[in-house]
């Protein structure tokens, strides 16, 4: 068994999608993350298992290499689409309440920013250390963060800015939330985000990159 | 109050396969398999859909206040901030402009998104970028020629957004620009439909300058595109 979810670990940490898809070519015509996570659970694997022992690491290694500056973007979104494979068939183990995930995480590009790919980066990123993830998508106001609090009282946020003057946009989302929900934890990311303006506007955590968010929500989970 | 109008060719850009790559991070030599064909599918496709334009018209009713770092044109004042201001002091008239590669292309990139494909959305979403910087760049050298005939010079072009000049002032940049300029619209919080629109001012005169660009001006250290592009 350990090394049946080895094999999909290698194939979530490769981008190797499925059987079919050509990439990697070293993995051409074998078993990808999606026929290998389907037989994992035929042949008994637990879906626990299959996420905390096969994707999970696959998904902070994919990120720590991307930290490093040895991977690029294209890399890391083929990992997370081979895990989003393996994820389709856990699905099911999700919604009946079999296998528990560490807690929902809601993200959202702030308003006035259109930027994604950061935002989205982060999100597959934790879907990959196992969070519910909600995601809101760009030009998000701070009601629709509040009304997103209010269905998943026990969320954690995510808020994304590329821009210099829609990072600004962070502070009264982040002054709405805590006004209503003072225990609420809020990570803010984006090019010009930084430890100190993280501060400043009283969020609870900043990261440069995708990995340090996981980070930091697995160490509020334990 | 001069201008002009363009609608550009998707070939007329010379975006090739090996920019994109670059873009996205490729350097010489690395192997990049998992994009090439990718890339090439995108750019045919792109080639079909994208409608590209561009225009801008010149203001020559134009006041500088140091003071504030502002620029009033035909009335209407920008908070453009120090760096934007630097650069374009000097100018006696300035150029508004837009340019857009058509909604297509920024559709199409959600809609992999949404589908759960984000390579592909990602790639759509750099060439729509580089489309609408590629209009901007031929637009802009358009303009320079056009100004050196009457014995002046252009600076770099800027939007609101960057260079710390808030993004909400599109409003008044879109009050001044002539109603459906370009086919784009403004939403109420300050963003272009379609989204791979860019906006901006050019300053002219005889006593301004070009500098080349580079992401070293800006002070997001961490930002992705400034790590792709140095």
């Amino acid at each position: 068994m350990k090394d049946f979810l080895q094999k999909l670990a290698l194939c979530v940490e490769n981008g190797k999608i499925n059987k079919s898809s050509p990439y990697p070519p070293n993995m051409r015509d074998q078993d990808g993350a999606d026929e290998l996570a389907k037989r994992a659970l035929e042949e008994g694997v637990k879906p626990d298992e299959i996420l905390e022992n096969a994707l999970i690491p696959a998904m902070a290694k994919v990120g720590n290499k991307f930290s490093r500056k040895e991977i690029y973007v294209p890399q890391m979104l083929m990992a997370a689409k081979a895990m989003s494979s393996a994820m389709v068939h856990l699905k099911p183990f999700f919604q009946s309440g079999e296998t528990k995930r560490k807690g929902k995480f809601i993200i959202g590009t702030v308003s006035g920013d259109l930027h994604d790919i950061g935002k989205n980066l982060v999100a597959m990123m934790i879907e990959g250390g196992g969070w519910e993830v909600i995601d809101l998508g760009v030009d998000v106001g701070a009601e629709k963060f509040l009304k997103a609090l209010d269905e998943n009282p026990n969320a954690i946020i995510g808020l994304s800015a590329l821009l210099t003057t829609t990072m600004e946009n962070m502070k009264n989302i982040v002054t709405v939330i805590k006004e209503k929900y003072s225990s609420s934890k809020i990570l803010v990311g984006g090019a010009p985000v930084t430890t100190e303006y993280c501060k400043k506007i009283g969020a609870d955590f900043y990261s440069p990159d995708p990995q340090g968010a996981v980070n930091y929500l697995k160490q509020l989970a334990s | 109050m001069t201008g002009s109008t363009y609608q550009f060719d998707f070939k007329d850009l010379n975006i090739s396969s090996s920019m994109i790559e670059s873009v996205l991070g490729y350097k010489e030599g690395e192997d990049r398999e998992l994009v090439t064909n990718l890339i090439e599918e995108i750019l045919t496709d792109t080639h079909k859909v994208s409608i590209i334009k561009a225009e801008y018209r010149v203001y020559t009713d134009v006041r500088f206040d140091n003071e504030t770092k502002s620029i009033t044109i035909n009335n209407v004042k920008f908070q453009i901030k120090k760096i934007v201001f630097g650069q374009i002091k000097k100018s006696d008239s300035v150029a508004l402009f837009l340019c857009t590669a058509g909604a297509e292309i920024g559709q199409r990139s959600r809609e992999a998104m949404r589908d759960r494909d984000l390579l592909k959305g990602y790639i759509y979403d750099v060439i729509g970028s580089e489309i609408v910087e590629a209009a901007a760049d031929l637009m802009q050298a358009d303009l320079e020629r056009n100004m050196l005939k009457i014995g002046k010079k252009i600076t770099n072009r800027y939007s609101p957004g960057y260079c710390g000049w808030d993004v909400a002032e599109q409003h008044n940049l879109f009050e001044l620009l002539p109603e459906n300029f370009c086919n784009v619209k403004l939403t109420s919080s300050a963003l272009m439909d379609p989204v791979k629109s860019v906006s901006g001012i050019i300053g002219i005169g005889k006593n301004v300058n070009f500098n080349p660009y580079t992401c070293r001006m800006c002070n997001m250290k961490d930002c992705v595109y400034r790590r792709v592009r140095d």
